[in-house]
């Protein structure tokens, strides 16, 4: 479904220094696998998952979607943002039904579309907000609506639950899968929380903490949905990722 | 997950994010009274008034009531003006003749700044053509340009438009193209990712994310505008506010001169209320900016 | 989020040239306005004449009866005056009703009151009660950059981080301790953001002063100008206002950043 094929990225600073965040990455995502992309902050995951999107152009390599190789942005693939980038002049629907609009469906379809997903997030009745009126929990939860209103092929989540707290980001964990599991989609879950990834992955895609960050190792997790966060194989494989993880470091 | 069980927990959390004002209620003392902000208010102005009249009334300031008219004397100068005609226009008429002067004005130097605002901003080519000519004319205050207008057009309404337009350009045309330069780059990111072009980065979100920033614009140069309209009349002009204020100081009345001052800022503020309640309409998204 | 973005180093050379360009075009434009006599000369100078004037006015005092610097620096000593007049009585005045509540319930609706009053209406006023003179200039100018100090500090003082506040308070600090040594330095930004401001308000209203009641400065040069009928004379004093006004802003600019050199986030 998605292939990254030796996918490298080097920026250049101002004062054309070069700083090389990706080298060699290669990726294989299944179509609707759920795989989670975990590693420590500044590790270069999230410039992978926008050059998925076709946000950045990778220096070398390329993404191949569905055979086809990605040279732009596109309505086929939903990014999540991590600081939520809801348009602030626009209300819940407003935001929700934007990605159909913009892809021609007339209006009474983009509302249909949009009053269903926003039902799916559990967020009826607040169809009328405006995003400053929403809490943190409650506007990713439109973030993730409104890619999904695109019925994208791929869903891209960029550490979606980053700015929550610990009680939110459990229970928007717990809806993320119940989402998925309603409405199945190709998922890429960048992250850096392990109890995340496993909570929520098929598999996970360990990048190592130093730039330029490479594939560390891949872990398959097939332990029964819904997961317990105590349960004796999770902390086992919690373990186990956490102890390569830490080595690297 | 029940979906109403969702639907409280994500209206709980809107409670928990509105921190409401706790009024504290202790027992009322001297202290509390006097420095309550309601008292201090009305201590103020009773103050204020007071003092005005002492100095009309002293020979504090020179020579009697030629400098300065008692309050009551201001308010009855301002009620025989709407009865009696001042070179044929009540006060009224005055007042209606630069209200019209600005609203003409001003709306002139926003339907061009504000655009041609947005467009410098949106396209470099543009921007580096209009912002050197800009840089030349900005210093300049509208004021000075009084005296090359009235050499062009005469003292009529054409001047007193033109220097308006002037001196409000500038503010419309800077804020647009700062607005449009301040928005949140992730959010072209968004639309493109949504499936969106350029011209669709541009209609949801320059266009939009701009408009705070427009509307301060507006704001001040709606001032400047008053301003401007004030300097012109007072230079040469057969009516409105302005012209008012100067037949008083010709008429070593002053009397006259504060009731068009108080009538004018009656004026400004009026306007200044009004482009609030349209801002308010057009960008119900906005929060609340906590400011004088 | 990325922390690093590419920078495209390279500006296309038409975007150098083209303000150059454009300016080039509207001088000679200008000068050909007026030479070919679309526009007559009764109205407006062509850019060579009033070059000239500048020249001449610097040894020739007809018909106004200075020489242009000194119309410049009796302006610049009107507006500096009431400039810093304005920042004396406008910061502390802001500061204070930024904090003191007591400060601010007696101070506030006077400011309302006055606020809306456009600085050019006290003219008449003020030629009652101080004449054409200095004073009265000093007290326009005063009037129309106390506002913006004013407001500025004000709102410096109200955006100071609250949990801040409440840290000194819990550190046992006074009302006065947490004055000055909390709101005062983090109101510093805005405060330095109003001396731009105010120079501005200062300098407009500084023309306005003279345009009516005036016996030398710049302001009282473009009226001449305009009385004797010279589309140059006019047209000189306005640039010598934006020069001067210009020159005047990049020196407080200079003056800021140095101050602000430790402040900035």
């Amino acid at each position: 479904m998605i292939e990254c094929r030796n996918v490298s990225k080097t920026f250049i600073q101002k004062g054309s220094q070069e700083v090389p965040v990706l080298e060699d990455v290669s990726i294989d995502v299944q179509a609707n696998e759920f795989v989670v992309i975990l590693g420590p902050g500044q590790s270069g995951k999230s410039t992978l998952l926008r050059i998925i999107a076709g946000l950045e152009t990778p220096t070398t390599g390329t993404v191949i979607l569905d055979g086809e190789p990605v040279t732009g942005p596109g309505a086929d693939r939903g990014l999540v943002f991590q600081g939520y980038m809801l348009f602030p002049w626009k209300t819940v629907l407003g935001n929700v039904e934007m990605g159909p609009k913009l892809c021609g469906l007339p209006r009474d379809e983009a509302r249909d579309i949009a009053m269903h997903y926003i039902d799916l997030v559990g967020l009826n009745g607040f169809e009328k907000h405006y995003p400053h009126q929403l809490s943190g929990g409650m506007k990713q939860r439109v973030g993730i609506a409104r890619a999904y209103a695109n019925k994208p092929r791929v869903m891209l989540l960029d550490e979606p639950f980053g700015q929550l707290d610990a009680q939110t980001r459990i229970f928007m964990e717990q809806e993320t899968e119940r989402i998925w599991q309603t409405d199945k989609r190709t998922v890429l879950f960048v992250t850096n929380n392990t109890d995340e990834a496993l909570f929520l992955a098929d598999r996970i895609v360990t990048i190592e903490g130093k730039l330029p960050g490479r594939v560390q190792r891949t872990y398959t997790v097939d332990l029964p949905r819904p997961r317990d966060l105590t349960g004796k194989h999770f902390l086992e494989m919690r373990r186990e990722i956490i102890d390569a993880s830490v080595l690297t470091l | 997950m029940s979906q109403e069980a969702t639907c409280s927990a994500a209206s709980s959390s809107i409670a928990n994010e509105t921190v409401g004002q706790v009024v504290d209620r202790g027992p009322i003392s001297l202290g509390r009274i006097l420095t309550n902000r309601w008292f201090l208010h009305t201590v103020s102005i009773v103050a204020f008034f007071w003092l005005w009249d002492w100095l009309a009334r002293s020979n504090v300031l020179g020579a009697g009531s030629s400098v300065l008219a008692r309050p009551h004397e201001v308010l009855e100068q301002l009620a025989v003006l709407t009865r009696e005609e001042l070179a044929e226009l009540t006060l009224w008429g005055h007042v209606w003749a630069s209200t019209q002067r600005v609203v003409i004005g001003f709306s002139i130097a926003a339907a061009i700044a504000v655009p041609l605002g947005l467009f410098m901003a949106l396209n470099r080519y543009v921007n580096a053509i209009v912002k050197p000519l800009f840089d030349l004319l900005k210093p300049m205050p509208p004021i000075s340009w009084i005296s090359i207008s009235i050499l062009w057009f005469g003292i009529g309404e054409t001047s007193k438009v033109f220097i308006i337009v002037l001196g409000t350009f500038v503010p419309c045309l800077l804020n647009a193209y700062n607005g449009v330069r301040l928005v949140e780059p992730e959010l072209y990111d968004v639309v493109r990712m949504l499936g969106g072009k350029r011209r669709d980065e541009i209609l949801h979100v320059c266009f939009p994310a701009s408009f705070p920033a427009i509307f301060a614009g507006l704001q001040i140069s709606l001032s400047i505008a008053w301003t401007c309209v004030l300097a012109a009349e007072l230079v040469s002009a057969r009516s409105g506010m302005g012209y008012i204020i100067v037949q008083g100081m010709n008429l070593s009345q002053p009397a006259m001169v504060i009731g068009g001052m108080a009538v004018i800022a009656a004026a400004a503020w009026g306007t200044t209320l009004l482009v609030t309640a349209l801002e308010r309409k057009l960008c119900p998204w906005k929060r609340k900016i906590v400011g004088l | 989020m990325t922390a690093y973005r590419e920078v495209v180093v390279r500006t296309p050379l038409a975007l150098k040239i083209l303000p150059i360009v454009s300016v080039a075009t509207f001088f000679i434009a200008w000068e050909i306005v007026v030479r070919t006599g679309v526009v007559p000369d009764t109205m407006l100078a062509a850019p060579t004449t009033v070059t000239q004037l500048l020249f001449d006015k610097f040894t020739n005092v007809d018909p106004d009866g200075a020489l242009l610097h000194q119309h410049a620096w009796v302006s610049i000593q009107e507006a500096f005056g009431g400039y810093f007049l304005a920042l004396a009585v406008g910061l502390p005045l802001g500061l204070a009703m930024g904090w003191f509540n007591v400060a601010e319930g007696l101070a506030r609706p006077i400011f309302e009151i006055i606020r809306p009053i456009p600085p050019v209406a006290w003219i008449p006023l003020t030629i009652f009660w101080f004449g054409i003179g200095l004073p009265g200039k000093i007290f326009i100018i005063w009037l129309g950059g106390l506002v913006p100090c004013v407001i500025n500090a004000y709102v410096g003082v109200k955006m100071t981080n609250p949990t801040l506040i409440q840290m000194a308070r819990t550190y046992g600090a006074s009302d006065w301790q947490i004055f000055r040594q909390l709101c005062i330095p983090s109101a510093l930004p805005m405060v330095f953001g109003a001396l731009q401001i105010a120079l501005a308000c200062c300098w407009t209203n500084l023309v306005a002063a003279e345009l009516l009641a005036a016996d030398a400065g710049l302001g009282f040069m473009i009226t001449m100008g305009r009385r004797l009928a010279m589309p140059e004379m006019v047209v000189l004093g306005m640039f010598m206002v934006g020069l001067t006004g210009a020159f005047i802003g990049v020196i407080i600019d200079r003056v800021e950043k140095r101050l602000l050199a430790g402040i900035r986030r």
